[in-house]
């Protein structure tokens, strides 16, 4: 694949105001109807596929290779996969024994669609999806800035059912597009492009004017109750000339002026490494310029091929999945550990950045206001359960971090479905007690500040977190 | 008339404890019953063109209250109706006995129902009872001040039949305007119903900005779909050459043969398979790989050749189209097919799915014709069978355009046989001889939906001119109404301003027909002050007329010639109103009608609630049973006591067999005659109401219950009283009770009591169907018990008895339910008080007419409350 990057011109521009940008964003950000209540709350979800490595006890792999710590909530101890995460200890929580119960016995690979989502999308036939965390998040916050959630991945597009590459659903549980190119990513959050929008405005404005005229003299041939009913349309097509009026403010709205220095934005999935970074960059830059306070960002997809076995290229191993098929070749734990020790690096590195920037518009640093979660819908091999995640930050919020949260009973040594590298385990019975990762999805909503009790029909939300 | 009326209640209640004395009430056949209860309505007594005295302003009768009446209810009901005891929130002490200006009106005629109905006082209450000289005095005392009471009340209205369209009214009205035949409101959000369960009241309908502004955007993605700019796209055929790829199949080296005039075909006919009917050599195909024909044209009949294709029963044809088809349009699937015998009870209906394989673990199918078409032609004389399908708004494969070969990028159509035909000696396949894919689809360039809107005109080279010409007849057909010129000036005016933003006229022309669909003459049941005078002040025009016509029986906006009747002033003339009204039921749209109100009424969403219906087409079929039923009485303007009971049954093969009725086949329902032995007929009986009534394993007295009194009798039950007790599951006492039993023990607790008594009896007169709604006598614990008895001592002795006392004792309650329940729907709006006297009009007028569902669609047309505000 290859960037296209549009004028010389763009690319002159781009490398030459770097540092010379880099001084006034932060009065460009601190606009003036801004007050320390209004300090943003974020939310991030990471995604990748293909679950993690979980080895047998009694294989020798199992000490160092298998993703989840050792020991309890405080005392637990960091295996080799996430050991890069040690010097961020305390700013992160990670999590066991949690997973959709719809999908416990559905193949992995079809499963990358609910993790955000929680729906019941099934193995084949017909499928309905319904609307993702960060889309609910996005729903009630959106309209503070000027993109209501930014919605990314390495593949691209939304894929196909049951092979989704977004996290991002709809209302409707239509998947939303994510973006791939970094360049284009950029250009939306930063680069004013608005002439076919601004003329698309001035149309639905004129067109409500004249509905707004039109309706007026309808309503003086009604009677008063009628004339009430009639108001409801009138207010309605207000609240939409309310929205276009703000949508007109973002395009008269100068967009931020970000520092430039750290993107390289005619990275492609092929340089894994400076795509990876670049795709955090962004992630990094759309918080700090408060373009956007709700991301996804998916990496591959599910039982793909695809620009993602470039990033376990990177690390000098081959393609994505074939990593958890091999598990049990030599080396093959060693391997997919290493692989997402990679990821987790990566994440870390992101999550350096929000802990070492102060909070533009707020107290702490950027990383006490953002929860930014990082898993799969896998553990083991193709099997749906036990989800490996991490989450970091979110400390304003409420989030308590430096701990492992072990959540359900009977597999304490996340051994359940361990070291398995065929289907049977996907297909297995369900031996042990898992809670549902909507409660986990609960307890976030409401501490970015939504007023919920319920996610994908499960209410309550997770103790202890 | 008050006379009339109490001896008439008088005469009822003295002829029933005489049936019950010497049994005769079970000895009469239904039809019997029908015809007694008939005889007793006092509807049809009453006489209304001297019942009301308009001119003289009525006053309230308080003398004879203070000095006969009141004593008698101080007597008989003021021990629970009072300070001591106050049971359903009822104190006859404090009610008004002014019903013309006092606000206990509802109440006294909850009083009326339940003295009229002899439910009260409780016949167990010795102590408290009401002679029937005493309750003939109070039962005519209140219906004479309620008589009073609604003409008084009458101006001062409640609730306005103005609104906006609902979802699915919304979804018509644009296929209607722009001839385009797909659903398209996917977005909206679905409508709630009111508590009696219909969509369309105008009190539940809000509009916010979210509806408003999709419906904004559903418009103009509607009026981009219909009509269309530039040059026919050049569309992508699939064209399946059958005889060459039998020719393929069977000169391959190992192809395994065989022959139609062997004796072995008979084991391999019933898989899919090409046959050469010529020569009888046949050999097995279950689908392949299509490529499109880039010089095949559109609609080539074909070739002459003696190959078909043989699809057997259950079966189906799987064709790989790879990934050519465009995103969008409509995409044609035809086929040529016939039936290989003509055997009447089998059946062959075709259906379309459509699938892709996303990953090597998943894939994803779709059904993507709207329903199955049957395949009913000879195969001396085989038919065309055309399905239409938008491609853009079904599951495509995302991968499609990727230039990686993985995923897969490729589609599938697959054509399935939904049949009967594997059954008996001979059996049926279809046999089909050609197959045509092609998209986008157009008969006709420009399409008829977009000449519809862009009608020649000598004007056309001027644009302006020319779109205030479209606008104009696009408006008036919008709007249902006359446009101004200063109104179509405004929108030209709008166009003026679009029209640079776009390379094309049309283009700028589709986003200002999208302003004018997205106005409130539009989106909303209009209904303005009319000049007439002041004579009739209330009433609505002649347009509005057309308009609250036409959503009434197509949930739709009037066609062209409905308007132009009320345009020349002549649709309130009775032969044109009852002609266009024969029209308008016979057209195809007529059948929103009664899906719509039938499932309104009943309650059929309680069907998708309900999880223990495994078989899809049962739950299919138990969905369709009610409307196709109303359809059949419809159709024939048959008695609306049909409902309660009739001697057929409406069902297909699927529903049959879950009756048990034998000779019924194929999917599409009919009318079959039943013997009251079969325990079927009318409603209440039907599969669907008694399994959305039942908890999942067992039947559910109290919910079905509830749904006779509320959708049957229209006698809602109040909602149950805070701090209800629940039954308590843990108590072995409880546990060992039956079903019955449990209910019953509940009932006698005091706090459920008076509402419980009033409502369990009429479910457990249900007790012999089951949570599937199958008919049984036998319980794991024992015989059925289905024996009732009302609140009024009234004995119910199973479906039979429940039907019994229905037809002798209660046909004027529920004639008065769904004639209300019609009206209800019909305007759109709920009934205030001041309505009933319409309502009683309607009522006396159709079951004069022999309760005729026909009649009572006309009565309500050409009503007061139809025609007013």
């Amino acid at each position: 694949m290859s960037n296209k990057t549009s004028s010389p011109s763009r690319r002159q521009f781009l490398q030459g105001t770097g540092i010379a940008l880099s001084l006034p964003w932060l009065e460009t950000f601190a606009a003036a109807d801004k007050t320390p209540e209004d300090t943003p709350r974020r939310f991030l979800s990471v995604y990748h596929p293909d679950g993690v490595g979980l080895p047998l006890r009694n294989d020798p792999a199992w000490k160092d290779w298998s993703w989840f710590p050792r020991g309890g909530e405080h005392n637990f101890e960091l295996t080799k996969v996430l050991d890069v995460l040690q010097p961020l200890r305390s700013e992160i929580t990670i999590y066991s024994g949690l997973s959709h119960p719809a999908v416990r016995q559905v193949h992995g690979h079809s499963n990358a669609d609910q993790y955000l989502t929680g729906a019941a999308t099934g193995g084949h036939g017909a499928y309905q999806n319904s609307i993702s965390l960060d889309q609910v998040y996005a729903n009630h916050i959106g309209d503070k800035t000027r993109h209501a959630s930014l919605v990314m991945s390495t593949n691209g597009g939304i894929g196909g059912p049951r092979g989704a590459q977004t996290q991002s659903f709809n209302a409707e549980g239509r998947a939303i597009p994510a973006m791939n190119r970094p360049k284009q990513i950029f250009d939306m959050l930063f680069i004013t492009s608005g002439k076919k929008a601004a003329a698309r405005l001035a149309r639905s404005k004129s067109s409500l004017d004249l509905l707004v005229e039109h309706t007026r003299s309808l309503g003086r041939k009604l009677s008063s109750k009628d004339q009430q009913t009639l108001q409801q349309y009138l207010d309605a097509v207000r609240d939409t000339e309310v929205k276009l009026a703000k949508a007109q403010r973002w395009i008269d709205t100068p967009v931020p002026t970000v520092d430039t220095s750290n993107l390289k934005l005619d990275a492609d999935p092929k340089e894994a490494s400076m795509y990876f970074q670049t795709m955090y960059e962004l992630i990094y830059l759309a918080f700090l310029s408060d373009s956007t306070r709700a991301a996804t960002f998916q990496l591959g997809r599910e039982n793909g091929e695809g620009p993602h076995d470039l990033l376990s290229k990177a690390v000098g191993l081959g393609g994505a999945h074939g990593l958890t098929h091999a598990v049990k070749r030599p080396e093959g734990w060693k391997n997919l550990g290493t692989y997402n020790r990679y990821q987790a690096m990566e994440f870390g590195r992101f999550v350096q950045k929000l802990k070492d920037t102060a909070e533009p518009n707020g107290e702490g640093n950027m990383l006490d206001n953002t929860f930014a979660m990082h898993g799969s819908a896998s553990s083991s091999f193709h099997l749906s359960r036990n989800y490996p995640i991490i989450s970091a930050g979110g400390k304003n919020m409420g989030f308590d971090n430096g701990r492992y949260l072990k959540f359900g009973s009977g597999n304490d040594d996340n051994q359940a479905g361990a070291g398995i590298d065929t289907d049977a385990g996907w297909r297995g019975k369900i031996e042990v007690e898992e809670l549902p990762l909507a409660k986990l999805f609960v307890t976030v909503l409401q501490r970015l500040g939504v007023e919920t009790d319920s996610f994908a029909g499960y209410s309550g939300t997770l103790e202890r977190v | 008339m008050i006379r009339i009326r109490y001896t008439l209640l008088l005469s009822i209640l003295s002829l029933l404890p005489v049936m019950a004395q010497d049994n005769s009430a079970n000895t009469l056949s239904l039809e019997q019953a029908r015809e007694l209860g008939r005889q007793e309505s006092r509807f049809l007594k009453t006489d209304t063109s001297n019942a009301i005295d308009t001119k003289k302003t009525p006053k309230a009768n308080l003398t004879e209250y203070k000095k006969t009446l009141y004593p008698l209810l101080q007597k008989s009901c003021l021990a629970c109706h009072g300070p001591d005891r106050t049971e359903g929130r009822l104190r006859v002490d404090q009610l008004d006995p002014n019903l013309l200006t006092g606000k206990h009106v509802n109440q006294w005629k909850e009083v009326y129902n339940a003295l009229g109905n002899s439910e009260m006082p409780p016949a167990d209450e010795t102590e408290f009872e009401l002679a029937d000289t005493d309750r003939g005095l109070l039962v005519d005392w209140v219906g004479a001040e309620l008589e009073k009471a609604y003409r008084v009340r009458k101006n001062s209205q409640d609730y306005s039949s103005f609104r906006r369209m609902t979802r699915y009214e919304y979804n018509y009205a644009l296929q209607d305007l722009l001839g385009f035949p797909f659903d398209m409101v996917e977005r909206l959000p679905p409508e709630s119903a009111s508590e009696d369960g219909f969509k369309n009241r105008s009190e539940m309908l809000q509009m916010s900005a979210m509806q408003f502004e999709t419906s904004r955007e559903i418009g103009l993605k509607a009026l981009r779909r219909t009509t269309v700019h530039g040059e026919q796209p050049q569309p992508v055929v699939y064209r399946f050459a059958l005889e060459g790829e039998m020719n393929r199949l069977t000169s391959a080296a190992n192809a395994k043969l065989f022959n139609k005039n062997q004796d072995n075909y008979k084991q391999a006919r019933n898989n899919n398979h090409f046959l050469n009917e010529k020569t009888g050599q046949a050999i097995h195909y279950n689908g392949g790989n299509l490529k499109p024909d880039a010089n095949a044209m559109v609609g080539i009949a074909p070739d002459d050749s003696p190959v078909v294709l043989s699809l057997g029963a259950g079966k189906e044809l799987k064709f790989n189209l790879d990934r050519f088809l465009p995103d969008d349009g409509i995409m044609r699937v035809r086929l040529r097919a016939a039936r290989s015998n003509m055997n009447p009870q089998h059946f062959a209906n075709l259906r379309l799915i459509f699938s892709a394989h996303t990953s090597n673990n998943a894939n994803f199918s779709q059904e993507i014709s709207q329903r199955d078409l049957p395949v009913t032609a000879s195969a001396e004389d085989p038919e065309y069978i055309d399905f239409f399908i938008p491609l853009g708004d079904i599951q495509r494969n995302p991968f499609r355009k990727l230039e990686t070969t993985f995923p897969r990028r490729d589609e599938f159509l697959h054509i399935r046989n939904i049949s009967n035909g594997n059954r008996g000696s001979e059996p049926l396949a279809v046999l089909i001889d050609h197959i045509e894919i092609s998209a986008p689809f157009y008969a006709q360039w420009p399409p008829k939906s977009h000449r519809n809107i862009f009608f020649d005109s000598p004007n056309r080279a001027n644009e302006d001119v020319y779109a205030a010409e479209v606008l104009k007849v696009f408006m008036g057909r919008a709007w249902r109404r006359t446009v101004a010129d200063q109104e179509v000036s405004q929108f030209v005016a709008l166009f003026r301003e679009f029209r640079s933003d776009f390379q094309t006229f049309e283009e700028a022309m589709q986003e200002v027909l999208a302003t004018v669909i997205a106005s409130p003459d539009f989106l909303y049941l209009t209904q303005t002050n009319n000049d007439d005078g002041g004579q009739r002040p209330r009433r609505i025009s002649e347009m509005e007329l057309a308009t609250r016509l036409s959503f009434f029986l197509w949930s739709s906006i009037p066609d062209v010639e409905l308007l132009a009747t009320a345009y020349q002033g002549d649709l309130r003339k009775p032969e044109v109103l009852k002609s266009q009204i024969a029209r308008m039921l016979s057209d195809p749209r007529a059948n929103r009608f009664a899906e719509q109100f039938v499932a309104q009424w009943l309650g059929l969403e309680g069907l998708d609630s309900v999880t223990h219906i495994q078989d899809a087409a049962l739950k299919d079929a138990m969905y369709e049973e009610p409307i196709a039923f109303f359809r059949e009485v419809l159709s024939g303007n048959e008695s609306v006591m049909n409902f309660l009971h009739s001697d057929y049954v409406v069902i297909n093969e699927r529903l049959a067999g879950h009756y048990r009725l034998a000779n019924v086949y194929g999917p599409h329902f009919r009318r079959v005659p039943v013997e009251q032995g079969a325990n079927r007929g009318g409603v209440l009986t039907h599969a669907g109401m008694l399994a959305m009534n039942s908890d999942g394993t067992d039947s559910h007295p109290l919910k079905r219950g509830i749904w006779m009194l509320e959708r049957i009798l229209q006698d809602p039950p109040p909602p149950p009283p805070p701090n209800v007790p629940e039954v308590d599951l843990t108590d072995p006492r409880i546990l060992q009770m039956t079903l019955k039993e449990r209910i019953e023990d509940h009932r006698n607790k005091p706090a459920c009591k008076s509402c419980h008594a009033k409502i369990d009896p009429w479910g457990i007169a249900f007790e012999n169907y089951d949570a599937l709604g199958s008919f049984r006598t036998q319980l794991k614990s024992g015989p059925v018990d289905a024996s009732a008895e009302l609140f009024n001592k009234q004995q119910l002795d199973g479906i039979t008895g429940l039907k019994q006392y229905l037809l002798l004792e209660r046909q004027d309650q529920f004639s008065r339910a769904i004639a209300e329940k019609m009206t209800t729907y019909a305007i759109g709006r709920s009934l205030s008080f001041s309505d009933n006297a319409d309502i009683d009009k309607i009522v006396v007028q159709f079951r004069k007419q022999g309760d005729r569902l026909g009649e009572l669609i006309y009565v309500i047309a050409q009503s007061e409350i139809f025609n007013s505000k």
